[in-house]
């Protein structure tokens, strides 16, 4: 192997070769044979006389839940559950989602500074996320803006307020 | 023809559309697999190569194909969704060598947009989830538990609506999806999105990028360590990442498909549009991304998937071209090319149209494809059957028999062709100039008929004649040994092998000899009750010179017997039925399978499994090869060993799947063939046919033959003219400069035998040419090339302008005689009554052939019809004319001879958006559209009010899977007059697939027949991955589903061919109908293709 990469080098020396980047192609030793060969034709033709169905739970279906009420149940779980739990049980989701973002940069080595411009943003977002519609809406009156939409709408019309 | 009709597919698709790599049938196995729009096909890679495992059908188009390794599991799983919505998971199961469907299921929504872009399926590398865009504005998400088991659907908003691109980032702690779309300022971005499966929703992703190059069109994204993704454009290359953003400029090119090379994604193989492939590299300090770099490294075919092998190969797959596999130097060629292609597999895709030709004039059709495009456009002549490639032929008349004799026993090849007449025989050589001359053995006897020769051990060769069996040394050439039979009785039929002779004398005798060296012997002798009409000892057993069975025919009771050899036993005799003497039997092996051939008087043949140790026969088949007696011989051709049965429809029976086909040769009336394998014509075979023998080598034993012509531009119109023996095609080539494109377009004039391009006419700027034809007018002889023509303006939406051209062929050349203008694209041109009619835009219009004072002649306009969106495709018949708009389906016009007018009679009110249509008979109308589906209405003339008269009543309705671009009449095969399939009218048709197919209109009692089998074998035959064939076959577009009916599905029906007894028996006692019956008359079936 170091010979033939040792080769294009010597022989070629123009670095605008492609044959540098072609050295060392992955290999399992197929293909190996000096004569390559194919019969084609030779294909047998599949013919299924099996059972083909799946397992019983395998029989895939798409939630026919409307997106917007999946959404309102959940968040009126969440609610229920951060009701139960007090607010500590929100906080703590945040602080887990944060702890998991950052697991996750370290995972993808990610590095600190575009981290960090990431995470403040985020921040932010979460902290409206946080609050609670009417409080949102207090918020937005109070800046003289409008109250209407959805959460997620006021959210970003309170950011671009902000800044 | 009629409207119970019958769809099949004679060359199936070809368009590599999808491949991927991984360990699929096994742990230690690597496969690649391949998706061509309805079959995958499996391949092995060895050391050697790629080695075709399996082709597998697949009920749908599909859409994505991926490979995973869900946890815990040792080797990848198939993920497969359709166009129509549907996906499955599929395992390979080495042990019973089945496709397992681990899961599938429906991932349709009730309401959606599909998306513009096509659909998109990705699994998330670390396998929590798949992911699915289907419709605009929704992302589907089927998450996987942790035993790797998938659970409910759902779906996410997704805000981004004009998607071109989603993939899954890799080395994420959530699954994250990178998504690349357009905003309504045609402006392109790049975005991240967690996918957050407990609140099944997007979070926000790490980052996104704004403002990508405007041709951003693929994502790729790297593994770790790098992890991010590439963004490929047609002017720049993008790295980008959470915390890295590379980019660097290429030259402008729209890159089709990328391929990753190494596991660790430091380079990939980026194909473009022209066909150029590239080498992308991320260069890299560690796993820190310094930069990007591009290298070219070679021409392929332009490849819609690259999957990298191993060891510097590479497979390129292609729509437009053939196939590839290509190896990548690591030095240049002397063209400065990296690209090695090592093999090409055919594709006949796109074929944009064709015409059926008959240029042996045999009587036998052969399309002529327009194939490819772009640069590898190419014509393709695809014939049905067997060619002989004649080397050597001499005139003889009356040749009764052949043999070839080698002159010694280790000899590899022949030198003697003994040819035997009514009263003489002839010995023919090679000399030394290799030439065949006459020459003489004299211990044969040449003044009489030679019944049987044969090489025999020890150097010597044995003469049958009806007197007596001579035994001849090859080396001297003299009698050695002569047996007489005895004088009261003449010797009728004879065989022999290496060491044995048996033959038959009248009065039904039958005696066996043993050769020695220098002497016959006999061994035994009995009297059968009836006369022998044929007799075989090909060896078939262990012992290539020594057979321990002999098959009899017989007269008078018409049956086949196996005896024991030597004591001459009867072990089976088998009663052939009717009252056809059987005129030839044959032992053969195929694929390690035994059989007895049995041929009779009247051109059936009978085919039986035969036990080697037991003698016994079963499973007896009978199909019809002709009407004349057939006479069996065995050749080799490429190590295997193929039956030639020479008759009036001369075939060759070979073995594929351990199943007998046949396939018939190019050749008429052969009364006998010999394989002669001499120095001077290895692996020959001599033919005797109508006066002459001919010396010549096989094609490849295979069914249909593609013959490939490239042009180096891309057909899209072909016409044939048998008076000038040309074809006529309009053609556009491609000119790339270093930054403008641009497209010339031509009418090409080419010879029908060399396939040269022998005149052409180039047609003016933005000029395209849309139809031609070849026809003659009333009151001129002459035969014309007609062309139509629009000017495709870059300002117009629709052309405002266009030109019939009329060409007399002369010298070779194209004369253009007559010009006429016309006021829009002329889609169609149709010979009409001695007139030319013409579909222009919307209108149809009818031009009458006029001789003007001076000679010359014009085009004059008589009559048209207005009321179609886009009239694109036109058939005649008699005096109506059938239209296939561009969205309103098909309607019927009627020309008016005494008024001089074109009048609208009936249509089909559907707004189907066709894609072609041919008029099957007066009243049935075939069409396609661009659902992929085939349709068939019906002119309704007895309608009692006009409102019921004026609608064309759709009767038949079947989901094809294919893009039709053309129908033509015709066929494939040769047609028989008297055979039961020679009276089944055929369409033939060509699809963007490269399938060509056949339409064949079936009588109403044979529909109903085989209706019922279909609707057996589906409870047989399941659709691989649980899909549905009764749905895949149901007519689809986005207004209705519908079953299938009056159509039949050819391809499911003549699987019961390949089907296991047991399940035959099945299908037979379902049906009530013995297997033989069945077998027999889809057998029937698969000779219209």
């Amino acid at each position: 192997m170091e010979s033939s990469s040792a080769q294009p080098t010597d022989t070629n020396p123009s670095p605008s070769g492609a044959s540098q980047f072609l050295t060392n192609l992955p290999s399992r030793g197929l293909f190996s044979s000096t004569v390559i060969s194919s019969n084609p034709g030779g294909m047998r033709v599949y013919i299924c006389d099996h059972n083909t169905s799946p397992p019983d739970d395998q029989h895939i279906k798409t939630n026919q839940q409307n997106i917007l009420i999946r959404s309102l149940t959940l968040r009126k779980q969440k609610g229920d559950s951060s009701s139960k739990d007090g607010t500590e049980g929100s906080r703590k989701r945040v602080a887990e989602k944060v702890l998991d973002s950052r697991a996750s940069a370290k995972r993808t080595n990610n590095q600190v500074n575009s981290r960090q411009e990431g995470s403040s943003t985020q921040t932010s977002n979460r902290d409206f996320q946080s609050l609670t519609v009417e409080r949102l809406r207090a918020l937005l009156k109070a800046k003289g803006l409008s109250v209407k939409g959805k959460k997620d709408e006021l959210i970003a019309r309170l950011k671009g307020a902000n800044g | 023809m009629s409207i119970w009709n019958y769809v099949v597919t004679a060359h199936k698709p070809t368009n590599v559309t999808h491949s991927c790599v991984g360990n699929f049938t096994s742990p230690q196995e690597l496969n690649l697999i391949i998706a061509k729009c309805t079959r995958i096909e499996i391949h092995l890679l060895t050391p050697q190569g790629l080695q075709p495992m399996l082709d597998v059908p697949i009920y749908g188009r599909i859409a994505t194909l991926e490979l995973f390794r869900p946890h815990g599991e040792a080797q990848d799983f198939l993920f497969i969704a359709t166009e129509r919505y549907k996906f499955c998971v599929l395992q390979w199961d080495p042990e019973t060598s089945e496709l397992i469907t681990r899961a599938m299921g429906d991932v349709s929504d009730r309401i959606g947009r599909p998306t513009d872009n096509g659909q998109i399926g990705i699994i998330d590398p670390d396998c929590r989830l798949i992911g699915l865009h289907l419709y605009d504005g929704l992302f589907k998400v089927i998450p996987f538990d942790n035993r790797g088991q998938l659970k409910e659907a759902f779906n996410i908003r997704l805000e981004e609506l004009q998607v071109l691109d989603i993939k899954f980032l890799f080395g994420c702690s959530k699954p994250t999806i990178v998504v690349l779309y357009q905003d309504n300022k045609d402006a392109r971005h790049v975005k991240t999105y967690e996918v957050a499966l407990k609140d099944k929703d997007f979070v926000e992703g790490p980052w996104s990028q704004n403002n990508l190059d405007n041709g951003a069109d693929i994502l790729i994204p790297v593994p770790p360590p790098f992890c991010g993704v590439i963004i490929i454009g047609e002017e720049t290359i993008v790295y980008c990442s959470a915390n890295a953003f590379k980019a660097i400029p290429i030259r402008a090119a729209i890159t089709k498909a990328y391929g990753r090379v190494d596991p660790d994604g430091s380079r990939y193989l980026l194909g473009d549009h022209t066909g150029l492939l590239s080498l992308l590299v991320i260069t890299h300090e560690k796993e820190k991304v310094t930069g990007l770099k591009i290298e070219p490294l070679g021409e392929t075919s332009i490849a819609s998937t690259i999957s990298y092998l191993d060891n510097a190969f590479v497979y390129i797959g292609s729509s437009y071209a053939d196939s590839q596999l290509i190896k990548l130097n690591l030095q240049p060629d002397a063209k400065g090319s990296y690209v090695e292609v090592l093999e090409r597999y055919v594709n006949l895709g796109p074929i944009v149209d064709f015409c059926v030709v008959d240029l042996e004039r045999q009587g036998q059709g052969q399309v002529v494809t327009c194939s490819g495009a772009y640069k590898d456009g190419s014509l393709r002549i695809v014939r049905n059957g067997i060619g002989i490639n004649e080397q050597a032929s001499v005139e003889l008349q009356g040749i009764k028999g052949m043999w070839s004799l080698r002159s010694s026993t280790d000899d590899p090849f022949d030198t003697f062709l003994v040819v035997s007449f009514i009263s003489e025989t002839r010995i023919l050589a090679m000399n030394l100039e290799d030439e065949l001359e006459e020459t003489e053995i004299e211990g044969f006897c040449s003044q009489v008929q030679t019944l049987f020769c044969h090489d025999a051990i020890h150097n010597q060769l044995v003469q049958v004649t009806s007197s007596s069996v001579r035994l001849v040394s090859s080396t001297t050439r003299e009698l050695r040994n002569e047996w007489k039979a005895p004088s009261s009785y003449s010797i009728n039929v004879a065989t022999a092998n290496a060491t044995q002779v048996l033959l038959a004398t009248g009065g039904g005798h039958l005696v066996y000899l043993e050769i020695g060296d220098g002497i016959l012997t006999e061994i035994k002798h009995v009297q059968l009750e009836y006369e022998i009409s044929c007799l075989d000892i090909n060896p078939i057993g262990e012992n290539p010179k020594y057979s321990n069975l002999a098959a009899v025919g017989m007269w008078t009771d018409i049956s086949v017997s196996v005896f024991s050899l030597p004591d001459l036993n009867l072990i089976t005799k088998e009663h052939l039925g009717g009252e056809i003497i059987p005129r030839s039997v044959l032992l053969c092996a195929f694929e390690g399978i035994s059989y007895l051939l049995c041929a009779l008087g009247d051109g059936h043949l009978l085919n039986f499994l035969l036990n080697t140790s037991t003698g016994e026969l079963t499973d007896r088949k009978k199909v019809s090869l002709g009407t004349q007696p057939i006479t069996l011989r065995t050749f080799s051709s490429k190590n295997a060993t193929h039956v030639f049965a020479a008759s009036d429809r001369p075939t060759v029976i070979y073995s594929s799947n351990k199943k007998l086909l046949y396939s018939n040769v190019n050749l008429k009336e052969v009364s006998h063939m010999c394989p002669f394998n001499s120095a001077a014509f290895p692996d020959s075979l001599a033919i005797a046919k109508e006066g002459e023998l001919t010396i010549g080598t096989i094609d490849d034993i295979q069914k249909l033959h593609i013959r490939s012509i490239p042009l180096g531009e891309h057909a899209r119109r072909i016409c044939h003219q048998e008076q000038s023996r040309t074809f006529a095609i309009c053609s556009l080539k491609y000119n790339q400069t270093s930054n403008e494109e641009s497209e010339m377009h031509f009418v090409r004039l080419l010879d029908d035998q060399t396939f040269e391009f022998i005149s052409t006419y180039p047609l003016d700027t933005f000029e395209y040419g849309c139809s031609i034809l070849s026809c003659s007018f009333s009151d001129d002889n002459n035969v014309y090339y007609c062309v139509g023509t629009a000017y495709v303006l870059p300002e117009e939406n629709e052309p405002t302008k266009g030109r019939i051209l009329i060409f007399v062929v002369e010298d070779g050349k194209l004369q253009l005689i007559v010009e006429k203008e016309t006021k829009g694209a002329v889609y169609s041109l149709n010979a009409f009554n001695g007139k030319l009619l013409a579909a222009i835009n919307q209108k149809i219009q009818l031009y009458k052939w006029v001789l003007r004072e001076d000679g010359s002649h014009e085009l004059q306009s008589e009559c048209g019809h207005h009321g179609h969106i886009l009239a694109l495709y036109v058939q005649t018949r008699g005096d109506f004319i059938v239209v296939g708009d561009l969205m309103k389906s098909i309607s019927l016009l009627i020309y008016k001879h005494e008024e001089g007018a074109i009048e609208e009679r009936a249509r089909d009110y559907n707004a189907n958006w066709m894609s072609a249509v041919e008029i099957l008979d007066d009243d049935i109308y075939l069409g396609a559209e661009n659902n992929f589906n085939l349709f068939t209405v019906r002119k309704n003339s007895e309608g009692a009010t006009d409102e019921e008269r004026g609608r064309l009543e759709v009767v038949g309705e079947f989901h094809l899977g294919e893009f039709v671009n053309r129908f033509r009449h015709g066929s494939l095969v040769m047609r028989l007059p008297d055979s039961d399939v020679g009276q089944i009218p055929t369409v033939i048709f060509g699809t963007i697939n490269g399938v060509i197919g056949v339409i064949a209109s079936l009588p109403h009692e044979q529909y109903v027949f085989l209706e019922k089998l279909q609707t057996n074998l589906r409870k047989v035959i399941k659709g691989v991955g649980g899909l549905s064939h009764e749905q895949w076959r149901s007519f689809n577009n986005e207004k209705k589903t519908v079953d299938a009916r009056n159509f039949l599905d050819g391809d499911l029906i003549e699987s019961f061919l390949d089907l296991n007894r047991a399940k035959m028996d099945e299908i037979s006692k379902a049906m009530s109908v013995s297997v033989e019956e069945l077998c027999k008359r889809v057998e029937e079936l698969t000779r219209l293709h």
